[in-house]
């Protein structure tokens, strides 16, 4: 268990940020979903020891939330989402100065560091001024930084912001690389639901404080609700009341599709019994395989 | 035959320093960086020009008989005394050299890691504010250090050595602890305010304005003051007349101006104080997610 999180709680002043978090991450690669001011970046400051809970314990990688936060930052990698280097330094100076602030003794830092760059990909242009790097090279150089004191546990912050295509699908690769076969558990944040798709086994989403929905991504994406798309000719206020009060939410996308969530046990002939009972034609049914999109929306609550 | 090094990942099998002082190696870094920076080490060089000036007037003073041809009419220039040193540390072009390698070396220190949106980098590292803090200052520490304190105590050592004598030690016993106590006010001083003046912004030329803003605007304005007033008091208005009165005080000599001395260090410990206050808010180390 890497990390353990037990009714936190955490205000900024009358803003209730965190409400009762029970989280518990394991190894591996998890994602972590929210909406804007769900509560994502007050739970990493949390984890990462800036922020002490109002209320509740945990641990992260069996140290101490409250005690022992120095220890958690010696041992957690953390790729933040900004583009931030320090100037005047070139690649390998500036992981070994990162590594060398973790603990490390100068030397060892300093060849750890032309093993980490080589491993991300920057091992021909270690040399060069971070300021000259591109957006792409910045983000490796990140995650090198945050793989240079060899953590046991990485925060990733919007790894893939600002790459091109090409670039994307390499992070991607060498994340899933790292979570998979290096004995270095992954945090995923990101709001592309596809990048955590394709890394990540786990997830997590918060909304409004509190967990909304955590566990295995394939399972959560079985057992919550089925998910029908249709086109209808007709009233849709009052075919979507009906199909609401039996416990279903229904969307509207742009192009006229309808989106039903139905619980797991509900019956799809009610959808054509509502229609039928409000004079609404069906012109096109389908049940949709479920996305991590759709958990998404149907979980939080938007679109 | 040994095999080729796969260039891949691998765990790292040492151990952590109990790094006592975490502060060192931003310090360090800092110091390094700076002298990377264009034109550094030349303006750094030169400001040692001062103090060679004087080792060389100590060389002059102590062998008068083979120097009088420089010698004369200039006796109480080369008079070796409290004042001596006094005038050394408080000399303006020795602020003015400060201000100009601070401004090279110095003035990034917070603005650029505002800038580039490191202090989330050093955060993440287990530091605290504090380590932080007195590693940016370490970089200053140091600087103004080895342009005050350091030349300071050598020429006190060699007025000694080229006297052969401690007679003037027995003279002024307190005098070493006035150069190390004003020293050390100074560098507090030099730290507090650069640190303070890159607090201020996240572009480094804007700093440089600050730094220079600042002190010359405190001249101007202790001019005008005194052109209307005619008051000593006016000279609370100046960077550089504070440190003269302050010094004054510490090496027990007459002050320039008409008030008393620790006026002057009152302030100036109030605006040390009130920049770390400053600097404190400004690196916010909690808010280092957005």
């Amino acid at each position: 268990m890497k990390v353990e999180l037990k009714n936190i709680h955490f205000s900024y002043g009358p803003v209730k940020a965190l409400n009762g978090i029970n989280l518990v991450l394991n190894e591996g690669a998890t994602g972590l979903l929210g909406p804007n001011g769900a509560g994502k970046s007050t739970l990493l400051k949390i984890m990462l020891g800036f922020l002490t809970p109002d209320e509740g314990d945990g641990q992260v990688l069996g140290y101490d939330l409250r005690r022992e936060q120095k220890f958690i930052r010696q041992r957690v990698g953390y790729m933040p989402e900004d583009d931030c280097y320090i100037t005047g330094m070139d690649g390998v100076s500036f992981t070994a100065y990162m590594g060398e602030l973790s603990g490390m003794p100068r030397q060892e830092a300093m060849k750890r560091a032309h093993e980490v760059l080589f491993y991300v990909g920057l091992g021909e242009s270690r040399y060069r001024l971070v300021e000259t790097y591109s957006s792409g090279m910045r983000q490796r150089l990140k995650l090198a930084q945050a793989l240079v004191h060899d953590p046991k546990l990485l925060f990733l912050d919007e790894p893939t912001a600002n790459l091109d295509p090409a670039g994307r699908q390499d992070i991607l690769e060498l994340i899933g690389e790292i979570a998979s076969s290096k004995d270095i558990s992954v945090l995923l944040c990101s709001h592309l639901l596809d990048d955590i798709e394709s890394i990540c086994t786990d997830m997590v989403i918060i909304n409004k404080g509190q967990i909304a929905a955590s566990g295995r991504i394939e399972d959560l994406k079985m057992v919550d609700y089925r998910l029908y798309e249709l086109k209808i000719k007709g009233e849709l206020p009052v075919f979507s009341r009906e199909l609401e009060e039996a416990g279903c939410r229904l969307e509207e996308t742009e192009d006229r599709l309808i989106k039903i969530y139905t619980p797991p046990d509900f019956d799809q002939m009610e959808i054509f019994r509502a229609a039928a009972r409000n004079g609404v034609q069906v012109r096109q049914f389908a049940r949709s395989q479920s996305r991590l999109e759709d958990l998404f929306a149907r979980v939080v609550g938007v679109d | 035959m040994s095999s080729i090094r796969e260039k891949g990942y691998h765990h790292w099998d040492g151990q952590f320093l109990d790094r006592p002082r975490a502060f060192w190696p931003i310090a360090r870094t800092g110091i390094k960086l700076a002298f990377g920076r264009k034109h550094f080490k030349l303006g750094y060089t030169f400001s040692f020009l001062p103090a060679m000036i004087y080792a060389a007037i100590i060389y002059i003073s102590e062998r008068l008989e083979d120097f009088k041809f420089i010698a004369q009419g200039g006796d109480k220039l080369l008079q070796v005394n409290p004042n001596f040193f006094k005038s050394y540390l408080t000399l303006d072009l020795l602020y003015f050299a400060i201000l100009i390698l601070m401004s090279i070396g110095a003035a990034g220190l917070l603005a650029d890691d505002f800038r580039h949106k490191a202090v989330q980098l050093y955060f993440a590292r287990p530091l605290t504010k504090a380590d932080y803090l007195l590693g940016k200052a370490g970089v200053v520490i140091f600087f103004v250090g080895t342009l005050t304190l350091v030349p300071a105590i050598l020429l006190y050592i060699l007025k000694l050595l080229f006297a052969g004598s401690f007679a003037f030690f027995l003279e002024y016993p307190w005098l070493i602890l006035s150069i190390l106590a004003f020293s050390l006010f100074i560098v507090l001083f030099f730290t507090a305010f650069i640190l303070l003046a890159s607090s201020l912004s996240n572009n480094r030329n804007y700093v440089i304005s600050i730094i220079f803003g600042f002190y010359l605007f405190s001249e101007i304005l202790r001019g005008i003051f005194f052109v209307i007033f005619r008051s000593p008091f006016s000279a609370l208005f100046s960077i550089a007349a504070n440190l003269k009165q302050v010094a004054a005080g510490f090496f027990l000599v007459k002050p320039p101006y008409d008030y008393p001395w620790y006026l002057s260090f009152l302030l100036i410990s109030v605006f040390c104080f009130l920049s770390y206050l400053v600097v404190k808010h400004k690196v916010r180390g909690v808010e280092v997610i957005k």
